[in-house]
């Protein structure tokens, strides 16, 4: 009886989350379109860039025709969702390809950079985070969070830069740009080659989710620390890093957990400007182009999929946090 | 933590420094590399399509075309061995050479010349062949290019358009192209890099490099594999060429890539344009005015300057180019004689404030530049300072394209230019273009300049066009649109493009680039050599 109750109830949640999703993909199309139907900037002027001399007002009516902006806004929008509700996301007026080939292509590009990051700055925050609450006050916990401070406020196309300029032109550890070493062929790229051409734009998008992990953690730990069953446990003998893998580490887990899921936004957005700096083909390399030529139809897919990421990214985070910290299963249903 | 994690970084390095040194380092400098690996930019976001624009920069590479652009801008033969227009300029007919094929064996035939301008003419893409109404093959090596009305400017299309073969033009084309160019595609991994192989059954002269990769880097990127060596060619700013880089040479490739100001010709308030923005500005429509800023300004000054020299005095929209008029040239720098011309056409300073007036209206107008583009903030802010000694009061305003859109029938604008075809020139002074688009933004219109450019277009041999465009920039009577006559802009600077390249490589002959920095330099890339 009471096991079935649950099972509805979860079944309701899982119901809930679903409609919230949809309306989320909903009104997240429907803003981007509205938002790009309103932009001053002219796709075909975007396209045409520095040839406008040489391409006179039939040729742009043709330009128009083909990608069919002659037809008015809300009607390219019917349009488009009817094909959205099929599973056709339509065709990308930049690179000619369709859009999910594109993001697909490019999404799977990201993943390595993007998930290489995200653990770096997960378990890199956390671990510091850790550190620094269980010294607080000391030499160590000053030096830390002062650095989190100063990665928090500083742009990530400036890290990169420096990065870049440190590792790959100063030292020559590193290579300059791209996914594999000039010249090599697909078939020809080695895991190491990949590894190694990833360190520094992993690197530097990480730098996105250190330092609020770090924070949060700092903060817990320090909460946790002063609690009574720290408190007992002390009174007991056990010493300092006994306490942290013991006591602390799981309670002080929770809120950076939580972040690193929900950091998942600021990754892909960090991920714009990492992939620019070091020519990575990823998605965000695509999002820029698509935003400033005005390619609707890939930008309301991008905006799509990332939305789904973020989702994605935050439900799990919801479902970790319940894990590691089991006072808040009640609570959360 | 940090200790393990920089020793990964060294063992990783470790291990493929070896692959990383590249042709260019030292030991192997005594063997003549067969790779070559540029950063010249001008990737194709649509891939390598000619009908939807592939090429029509410096050389398509993958496909060839009928004839070819000379280094001094002339016009050379390619897969054409004769072309000849009608005396009523309506039909081109071209002979084709027979010894061409495509690199998946077939031959290059009249019907896929036919194919490819028929397409060309019908796709929306960045290659403008609307004035073809038909392209018919009339015998094995024959095709004939039948036009709506005559244009000489459509040998543009000759030069830049490459063709495809019909048999094998389909969707996937732009990505997997077959033509019967120099080289043929290996591998395009977008957003980063294009690696191309030389086409051994090339019917042309055969370049001397076996593999070309291009790196599609960002201007950071760029400079950084330039300072790493890891590429022979970098096109860089000039702004970024600055100190030496060891091995490399700074090239610098004259342009006709220009700023100029462009000034409302007609008085304010006489009509709208057809998108219903308001025309004309009563100081810049007197020629006096128009005359006297362009000869206070110190064109050298601008060059030195803010160009930081790389770059050259402009005297009109097409400097260089076989159809340039040197006659159009001014002497300036000369405040007093700006001041004379503005004495004489009544504007005088009564109320001593520096600035002149007639009829009660002061000497000043807006000049507005595209905010961001610090080159030509650079010059607008010495454009002012410049012409304030002759009483003429400028005021520079930063704005968006879109407000300039909005403006510039009403203000005076800073532009570039800078086209291999004369049709720009056309566009931007026929009386009819004004209103459209971006041309002709100051409603200029003189019926003998307007003829002179007819007579150019109607033309059927290009030495024939030329002559008419000059005249259409300064005739024996004195019309014309540029500062000696009626001074319909202020012409500033042309801008040279500078490259980093490899003390061994040597580029040939280097052609006068247009608006466009990178990509156009690949037009002479089979007569590159390494010279080591």
């Amino acid at each position: 009886m009471g096991l079935l109750s649950r099972d509805r109830g979860r079944l309701r949640t899982a119901g809930l989350r679903a409609v919230r999703l949809v309306s989320l993909l909903v009104a997240v199309a429907a803003g981007c379109f509205a938002l790009m139907a309103g932009s001053p900037v002219d796709p075909v002027e975007a396209y045409v860039g520095a040839d406008t001399a040489a391409i006179g007002s039939e040729q742009r009516a043709q330009i128009e025709e083909r990608w069919g902006l002659d037809e008015p806004p809300l009607e390219r929008f019917g349009v488009w969702a009817g094909h959205v509700v099929t599973g056709d996301l339509g065709t990308s007026q930049v690179f000619g390809q369709p859009v999910t080939e594109v993001i697909a292509d490019r999404f799977a590009a990201s993943l390595s950079l993007l998930a290489l990051a995200w653990l770096l700055s997960g378990v890199l925050g956390f671990t510091l985070g850790l550190l620094a609450g269980a010294t607080r006050g000391r030499l160590l916990d000053r030096v830390l969070t002062w650095w989190a401070y100063t990665l928090a406020s500083a742009p990530t196309f400036w890290v990169g830069l420096l990065l870049l300029y440190v590792f790959s032109v100063s030292l020559q550890w590193t290579p300059v740009c791209c996914a594999a070493p000039l010249g090599t062929l697909p078939g020809e790229v080695s895991l190491l080659d990949r590894v190694h051409h990833l360190v520094l734009p992993a690197l530097t998008l990480s730098v996105v989710g250190i330092s609020p992990v770090l924070l949060h953690t700092r903060q817990a730990t320090l909460e946790v620390l002063a609690s009574d069953h720290v408190a007992f446990a002390r009174a007991q003998g056990e010493r300092l890093p006994g306490l942290l893998l013991h006591r602390v580490a799981r309670n002080a887990a929770g809120p950076a957990l939580m972040l690193q899921f929900a950091s998942v936004g600021e990754l892909l957005g960090g991920s714009v400007l990492a992939e620019q700096v070091f020519t990575y083909p990823g998605l965000g390399e695509a999002t820029t182009t698509a935003a400033l030529r005005q390619d609707v139809p890939l930008l309301l897919g991008i905006a799509l999929t990332t939305a789904l990421v973020v989702f994605v990214g935050n439900a799990l985070g919801d479902l970790a946090h319940r894990v590691a910290v089991p006072r808040t299963r009640e609570v959360a249903a | 933590m940090s200790r393990s994690r920089l020793l990964v970084l060294a063992a990783v390095t470790a291990l493929t420094a070896s692959a990383c040194g590249g042709g260019t380092s030292g030991e192997e400098a005594t063997a003549k590399p067969t790779e070559l690996r540029l950063a010249i930019g001008g990737e194709p976001e649509d891939g390598f399509d000619p009908t939807l624009g592939w090429g029509r920069y410096g050389s398509p590479l993958f496909q060839s075309t009928l004839l070819t652009r000379e280094p001094d801008l002339g016009v050379g033969l390619d897969l054409a061995t004769a072309y000849e227009v009608s005396g009523d300029g309506l039909t081109w007919t071209v002979d084709l050479r027979t010894d061409a094929a495509f690199t998946d064996g077939e031959p290059v035939t009249p019907a896929d010349v036919a194919y490819t301008f028929n397409t060309a003419a019908r796709q929306g893409g960045l290659t403008d062949v609307t004035a073809l109404d038909e392209a018919v093959a009339v015998d094995e090596d024959t095709v004939e290019l039948r036009l709506d009305e005559p244009r000489s400017t459509f040998v543009d299309r000759l030069i830049s358009l490459g063709i495809v073969p019909e048999h094998a033009h389909d969707d996937g084309y732009a990505r997997e192209p077959v033509g019967s160019g120099p080289y043929r595609l290996v591998d395009w991994q977008q957003g980063q890099q294009l690696v191309v192989e030389r086409n051994d059954d090339y019917y042309g002269d055969l370049p001397a490099f076996d593999r070309l990769v291009f790196a599609f880097t960002d201007e950071d990127a760029t400079l950084a594999a330039a300072r790493t060596g890891a590429v022979d060619v970098a096109a860089l700013p000039s702004s970024l060429a600055t100190g030496d880089i060891g091995g490399m040479r700074l090239e610098t490739v004259t342009s006709i890539d220009n700023r100029g100001i462009s000034f409302p010709t007609v008085p304010s308030g006489s009509r709208r344009s057809p998108a219903g923005r308001p025309v004309g500005n009563d100081v810049t429509a007197d020629v006096a005015v128009r005359r006297a800023v362009n000869v206070a300004i110190d064109r050298e000054a601008l060059v030195e300057g803010v160009l930081e020299g790389f770059g050259s005095p402009a005297t009109g929209p097409v400097d260089g180019a076989p159809w340039y008029e040197p006659d159009s040239a001014i002497e300036d720098a000369d405040v007093d004689a700006a001041a004379a011309l503005l004495e004489e056409a009544g504007w005088q300073d009564a109320d001593g404030d520096g600035v002149r007036e007639k009829d009660g209206t002061d000497a000043a107008f807006t000049l507005l530049y595209p905010a961001g583009d610090t080159l030509r903030q650079g010059l607008a802010l010495s454009v002012v300072d410049m012409v304030a000694p002759a009483g003429v009061r400028i005021e520079t305003e930063g704005v968006s394209w879109d407000e300039i859109d909005q403006r510039l029938h009403t203000d005076a604008v800073l532009f570039g230019w800078g086209s291999h075809d004369p049709t720009e020139m056309y566009n931007l002074y026929r009386s009819s273009m004004a209103g459209t688009e971006s041309f002709n933004p100051g409603y200029y219109r003189d019926p003998v300049v307007d003829r002179h450019l007819d007579a150019a277009m109607a033309a059927t041999d290009p030495d024939e066009a030329a002559e008419h465009w000059r005249a259409a920039q300064l005739d024996d009577d004195g019309h014309g649109f540029t500062a000696p006559a009626d001074a319909a802009w202020a012409w500033l600077v042309n801008l040279e493009h500078t490259y980093y390249v490899d003390s061994c490589l040597d580029l040939g002959e280097p052609r006068i680039e247009p608006h466009g920095h990178g990509w156009p330099l690949t037009a002479g890339i089979a007569s590159w050599r390494w010279d080591c």
